[in-house]
């Protein structure tokens, strides 16, 4: 297990990890999954040490933040998760609750359901942000 | 002669070098901003930062609309500069004048922006100047005339909202010279 980001605190990257293993391991198609901070740096990886990891934290972050500021602006409560469909596979973006303002990218190939992988996703943010909170 | 109804400037620059100030203190309603704790204090030690970007509207006296976008100031933010950046009627780059790296960021942004707004007005604002030294000025300017091209180059403060209107407005004044098919 590789630890990708000295500036976070070295138990939340290795819990994060592990949270992160478990996820892929049970959900075939699930191809990356990140967990990242506010300001879009990996904070944790599943496969690690992709290359595109980076870019794909830098942009979830963004994606997180406008669909934040979209809501705050149309007056809604706030967000719970971006889903993108595209016709070869989905990418969510979920952000956690807590203090911190991280945010989880999940990547899928199209096979598996949109519901299941939703699911699945809530339920590892809610893993995680129990585990964070200890 | 007015510039036509609905325009879009961009303003970019490094991290900590005053977008989203400069954008809030002109904006006509509180910025649509995409800011979030900064976790890379080595690089600049601040509290936030933009990730998205930042949206602000000014409305001039011949009821012009200046929609004022701000890009997010780390590199691994660059696939936003292009999004921000597309479309735009001209660039206001904004740089710190006590960074080591000032000049640096003025090539780096200046060649990036001239490709994603290529002919579009620019204007550069140099903050944290020491009052009468025009040394940074002066440097930006050779930077700039070595890339072969023109730009004006002003000291400001973005925080006072004089600084951040000279800046709209030398842009918005060039705009009409060199597009006057934008002027109404």
């Amino acid at each position: 297990m590789t630890l990708p980001n000295s500036r976070f605190d070295a138990d939340l990257v290795r819990l994060g990890a592990h949270h992160l293993e478990a996820f892929a391991a049970a959900n075939a198609d699930v191809l990356l999954a990140v967990l990242t901070s506010g300001d879009g740096f990996e904070v944790a990886s599943y496969p690690p040490n992709q290359t595109m990891t980076p870019k794909i934290a830098a942009m979830s972050s963004s994606m997180q933040a406008l669909s934040e500021a979209l809501t705050r602006e149309a007056g809604l409560a706030k967000n719970r998760n971006v889903i993108i469909e595209t016709d070869s596979g989905t990418v969510l973006i979920l952000g956690l609750a807590g203090t911190q303002r991280l945010s989880l990218a999940i990547v899928a190939k199209s096979g598996e359901l949109l519901g299941k992988l939703l699911w699945a996703s809530r339920n590892l943010c809610k893993k995680l942000e129990t585990s964070l909170q200890k | 002669m007015s510039i036509a109804s609905e325009l879009k400037i961009v303003f970019t620059g490094p991290m900590g070098a005053g977008k989203t100030t400069a954008i809030t203190a002109v904006s006509d309603f509180p910025p649509v901003s995409t800011e979030m704790q900064n976790n890379d204090q080595q690089s600049f030690a601040k509290e936030s930062t933009t990730v998205a970007l930042d949206l602000g509207q000014i409305g001039l006296g011949d009821g012009t609309v200046v929609r004022l976008y701000g890009t997010p100031g780390q590199e691994r933010f660059s696939f936003m500069w292009e999004i921000v950046g597309r479309g735009s009627m001209g660039v206001i780059l904004l740089l710190d004048g006590t960074s080591p790296t000032l000049l640096a960021d003025l090539k780096t942004y200046t060649e990036v922006f001239r490709r994603i707004a290529p002919d579009q007005p620019f204007v550069v604002g140099v903050g944290r100047t020491r009052p009468d030294d025009y040394t940074q000025i002066d440097a930006c300017l050779r930077v700039i005339e070595s890339l072969q091209f023109s730009a004006p180059v002003f000291s400001v403060d973005v925080r006072k909202r004089e600084d951040v209107l000279l800046l709209i407005e030398t842009l918005l004044a060039t705009l009409e010279v060199s597009q006057p098919e934008f002027a109404t």
